[in-house]
């Protein structure tokens, strides 16, 4: 059976559900890339592949089960999220340093403590960072947030999900969603401060 | 008008970037931040986070994993290698 090039993803998850072995080799061939860079930023690069495995069996087993009523990719990401947290749970894990401590900080009438030249330099962490290195201190920094603020902060501003496509993802209320993701750029944006500070 | 501390808004610049916030401390939001180099700054870094967080992190799957992902979903299927046209 020859699968249409234009075929939609519910289409190809419908014919796959059906049995329709080539319309699933389709849908890993479509986004194999996404669930691997995807994964990476959940887990780490070493424990991408086996993720990038279980997610994409996990929704192999579960065709059958996607009721039309999302996205076909927003239940996917669903699925993949869901292997890459129970695969997180299940390894020992190193404690790692917590990253509040680069949260923003404030004096005693609420105004920042940075000067504004200290302030904006993190937004220019890319231009005064080697390239390698700051892919190494990023992911490394991904791994130092708590896992719930990991998975909503990589959804929604690295995968680029919506605020409720995440919410459906995570199976949380928006409010929860913005929450987590502010808190992540937060810590994330005095990291890059930080790093950016020693470099220049 | 009252302003608010950089503080305030500072916790309030999620839902001000998305748009949930009620119009009053939207135009708040917005009169301090204009008046406040400082903010000014952090706004700028806050938004340019996700975009380098976002480059950095974009990993490429490597050719061999693709293949073997393929071979792997076959062998869970009970199915033999891809036959050659």
């Amino acid at each position: 059976m020859t699968v249409p090039e234009a075929a939609t993803d519910e289409a190809l998850a419908s014919r796959a559900a059906l049995g329709d072995n080539q319309a699933f080799d389709e849908i890993a061939i479509r986004y194999q890339a996404r669930v691997y860079r995807l994964a990476c930023r959940l887990v780490g690069q070493d424990d991408a592949p086996d993720v990038v495995q279980e997610g994409f069996l996990s929704v192999y087993r579960n065709l059958t089960s996607f009721r039309h009523e999302s996205r076909f990719a927003t239940w996917l990401y669903r699925i993949v999220t869901n292997a890459a947290l129970m695969h997180l749970r299940a390894r020992t894990r190193r404690p790692v340093e917590s990253l509040e401590a680069f949260l923003p900080e404030f004096d005693a009438t609420g105004g920042h403590c940075q000067t504004p030249a200290e302030l904006q330099v993190a937004a220019r962490a890319d231009e005064l960072i080697d390239r390698r290195q700051l892919a190494e201190k990023a992911a490394a920094a991904l791994g130092r947030l708590p896992d719930l603020y990991r998975s909503a902060f990589v959804l929604r501003d690295l995968e680029e999900l919506t605020t409720a496509e995440v919410a459906d993802v995570l199976g949380v209320e928006a409010a929860t969603v913005r929450q987590r993701v502010h808190r992540a750029r937060l810590m994330l944006r005095g990291y890059l401060n930080a790093l950016t500070k020693v470099k220049s | 008008m009252t302003d608010i501390s950089c503080q305030t808004g500072v916790e309030a610049l999620m839902d001000y970037l998305e748009g949930v916030v009620p119009e009053e401390m939207r135009k708040t939001l917005e009169s301090h931040v204009a008046g406040c180099q400082k903010c000014a700054a952090f706004v700028a870094s806050y938004l340019a986070t996700p975009r380098i967080l976002r480059q950095a992190t974009a990993a490429a799957m490597p050719p061999e994993l693709q293949r073997s992902l393929l071979e792997f979903l076959r062998t869970q299927r009970g199915e033999g290698p891809p036959q050659k046209d």
